[in-house]
């Protein structure tokens, strides 16, 4: 018998107004994968890690949709891996150029050479420019590939020159720096024959995040001056104790308001960021809020200090078997005896690896899917059908600049 | 024959949403509006990535991306039957493959980590010319004045002369041929230690610490030693491509920077043991050529040793005195049967450099 399929079942159908982007969360088999991974990863010394990047992000691409149809990744693992290998060949002998120009220029002065360290900053900047456009040109929805033109080094140079006029001005200028780079790598984004641009602007972002700029400070001195009053008037500390208290209260302070402050940074980047983003006519909107975000950065902290707690007693007690299976001596010099041996520092280096593994298993799951997630259930897309007929165009690029990144930035365009 | 069903068809070329039925013929038939738009073998067809429920595919031989998603569940069924190859590279053997292929790179990477390296800085070492190694250490050498630029020491004379005639004897004794350069560094913290090229750093603190000249030509004998074997040069070229290969493997996966500090200063920690080894026995051999006690040196180092409380000497760090050190340098120990190296005022002079 043949089943029919009405039209409405297959093409869902399109609401007048703005088409959510719709984020099928299929959490269980993404924790599954990531700790599945970072025990690969382990095992592999490492090399599953690009194998593990690029199922994250076939899992990520194909649980985001829009108007019922999914993105699609592309990219495999083996081209990550001959990326890297391609990166360290183009590497190497920077590496060694830089090691001689470092000699001679200390021979000069002392520490004449730290200088030069500015020129990798220059090389990160244009990997995670040509990484990008990897990821770009891997991403396909409705049978069409995105794609990215774009000189890398065009863009290192205005991130690093950017990036002076941020440190100089304390981050006042954070927002032009992020509106100018946008603007350059949105301009050569394409999907099919859409050309994208970015048309939101650092005055905008401006407006919308100096106030957290203003009250990191601000909290900070508040807080520790109620607290020093509190202090003098209820208890009658003396004044110069009550200052040094407030002095040493200060940075607690900062950091426990660091997670909200960060939340309500990155809810306004992203509302900024994603309304201003165009393909052709297509254009979007996020309307994430910090409180979204702030519960996942909790989670992480949480997580971070829990493995951080539990690899400190697993390494205490490495260092206690060994002492103690060291004979002759004071504790101390069995200590430092032990803390040289092979046998206490293999298990020493397999906790901290596996540590290291599982923080960043927390943090694959809360900070990338849950994140995605988050943004992507507050998207939407507006005018799609100026997207309706769009031509295929581009090419896939090689995955050289994902290489020279190595595969760090899993996420993010 | 299989019932044909609804799909949905992007060619590739455009992403307009295509309604198509499937037809099961000889191949999988795209069909649109009664007539064929593309036969896709069936051995040729692939599943791809898709939301949840969705079956999307693609054929191999086809250029471009062009995609057909299926939604009906009976008809993912029905293709499941008829496309053999739908997964033709389980991820599970790829898996395997990545494990047993990484097992190789680390047999090969610890091979040449253990074995690789040493030869090659061992045999690259001495063809390096020596206008290169004091060119290196001329640039450590800056860093040196740099750290104790408030520690300088303006040598007196007599305290400089005596320490020329140290250094003389002992040079003539062990043949060294590397032209060396010997200065006293006015700090306490009680050290010796060569750079590559032919400069030799003695902290005064060392100096005071001695009771004998003895003591303090054993320990100069040993860093005339390290500088005969080449061992900064070596252990550089040793340390820098161990850091090399550690960075290229553990990538940053694993915030790799603590990682590979702690394996190359286990790694490099074994090479000096080679090291120190080495440059004891030149100082023990230079000794004897003097008549001289070999023990002398060992007995500094371990009353430098003795720990000061909560402060660990900085010359163990680098230069662990191990029981096994000391038991070489007093079974090399014999009678004194050559002169005094320094006479009494020459020595007080020495133990007094510093102005």
């Amino acid at each position: 018998v043949d089943q029919v399929v009405t039209p409405e079942q297959t093409f869902p159908v399109t609401p007048a107004g703005p088409a959510p982007i719709i984020f099928q969360n299929q959490r269980p088999q993404f924790r599954r994968m990531v700790l599945r991974g970072a025990l690969l990863e382990l095992i592999t010394i490492g090399f599953y890690r690009f194998w593990l990047a690029t199922n994250i992000r076939r899992h990520i691409w194909h649980s985001t949709s829009v108007e019922g149809d999914a993105l699609e990744y592309t990219g495999t693992g083996k081209e990550l891996l001959f990326g890297a290998l391609l990166a360290l060949a183009i590497f190497l002998p920077v590496y060694v150029v830089y090691f001689l120009i470092g000699i001679e220029a200390e021979r000069m002065q002392a520490f004449a050479s730290v200088p030069f360290g500015l020129f990798f900053y220059l090389f990160a900047q244009f990997a995670i420019f040509r990484a990008r456009r990897y990821r770009m040109t891997r991403t396909v929805w409705r049978g069409v590939r995105f794609w990215m033109t774009g000189s890398g080094w065009d863009y290192a140079w205005r991130s690093a020159l950017l990036m002076v006029l941020v440190i100089l001005t304390l981050g006042l200028f954070l927002p032009w720096r992020e509106a100018i780079l946008e603007r350059f790598k949105m301009r050569h984004s394409h999907y099919g024959d859409l050309q994208g641009r970015f048309e939101a602007t650092g005055w905008e972002f401006f407006k919308k995040g100096i106030w957290i700029w203003l009250a990191i400070p601000g909290v900070m001195i508040a807080v520790s001056v109620v607290v020093a009053i509190l202090a003098v008037v209820v208890w009658g500390t003396g004044s110069t104790d009550a200052g040094r208290m407030a002095g040493a209260l200060a940075p607690v302070i900062f950091w426990l308001s660091a997670p909200f402050f960060y939340a309500a940074f990155k809810a306004v980047q992203w509302r900024w960021w994603v309304s201003g983003i165009r393909f052709g006519d297509v254009s979007f909107a996020c309307t994430i809020r910090a409180k979204d975000l702030m519960g996942l950065y909790w989670k992480v902290i949480g997580w971070l200090l829990l493995i951080l707690l539990l690899l400190g007693a697993a390494l205490a007690a490495v260092a206690v078997v060994g002492a103690l299976s060291a004979n002759g001596g004071t504790f101390e010099q069995r200590l430092m005896f032990a803390s040289q041996q092979w046998s206490v520092l293999l298990p020493m280096i397999v906790c901290y690896v596996f540590a290291a593994l599982m923080a960043t298993a927390v943090m694959r799951i809360y900070l990338v899917h849950d994140v995605v997630e988050r943004i992507a259930e507050t998207s939407f897309v507006y005018n799609l059908t100026a997207a309706e007929d769009v031509t295929a165009r581009g090419a896939a690029v090689n995955a050289v600049g994902e290489g020279l990144a190595d595969s760090l930035e899993i996420f993010g365009f | 024959m299989a019932q044909p069903g609804e799909a949905i068809y992007f060619d590739g070329q455009s992403n307009r949403k295509r309604q198509v039925e499937i037809r099961f013929g000889g191949a999988l038939e795209i069909v649109e509006n009664g007539q064929l738009a593309e036969a896709w073998p069936y051995g040729d067809v692939r599943r791809v990535d898709s939301a949840p429920g969705v079956l999307r595919l693609m054929c191999v031989t086809t250029p471009g991306l062009a995609r057909l998603e299926i939604r009906d569940a009976a008809l993912q069924q029905v293709i499941e039957a008829h496309c053999r190859a739908l997964d033709v590279a389980p991820t599970r053997s790829q898996t395997l493959k990545v494990v047993v292929y990484s097992a190789a790179a680390l047999a090969s990477f610890v091979g040449l980590l253990v074995y690789g390296i040493p030869l090659l800085a061992d045999r690259l070492a001495p063809l390096l010319p020596l206008s290169f190694e004091r060119r290196l250490g001329d640039a450590v050498d800056r860093n040196v004045q740099f750290i104790f630029r408030d520690r300088r020491c303006e040598p007196t004379a007599a305290g400089n002369a005596a320490l020329q005639r140290l250094a003389d004897q002992l040079r003539q004794a062990s043949d060294l041929a590397i032209p060396f350069e010997l200065r006293v560094l006015g700090t306490r913290v009680e050290n010796a230690f060569a750079l590559p090229g032919g400069k030799v750093y003695v902290a005064h603190g060392l100096l005071q610490k001695a009771k004998n000249p003895d003591e303090v030509a054993g320990v100069i004998a040993h860093e005339f030693g390290h500088l005969q074997h080449r061992d900064v040069l070596r252990s550089l070229i040793k340390d820098g491509s161990t850091g090399f290969l550690l960075g290229l493997l553990f990538g940053d996966v694993f915030g790799g920077g603590a990682m590979i500090a702690v394996t190359r200063s286990l790694l490099t920690n074994s090479y000096s043991r080679d090291a120190e080894r080495d440059a004891d026995r030149f100082s023990v051999e230079t000794m004897h050529r003097l008549g001289r006690s070999p023990k002398a040196m060992g007995e500094l180092l371990q009353r430098i040793e003795e720990p000061i409380a909560g402060q660990i000497p900085t010359i163990l760090l680098s230069h662990p005195l191990t029981k096994e050190r000391l038991a070489t340098m007093t079974q090399a120990d014999r009678p004194v049967s050559g002169p005094e190296l320094l006479s009494p005022t020459e020595w007080a002079a020495l133990q007094n450099i510093c102005r």
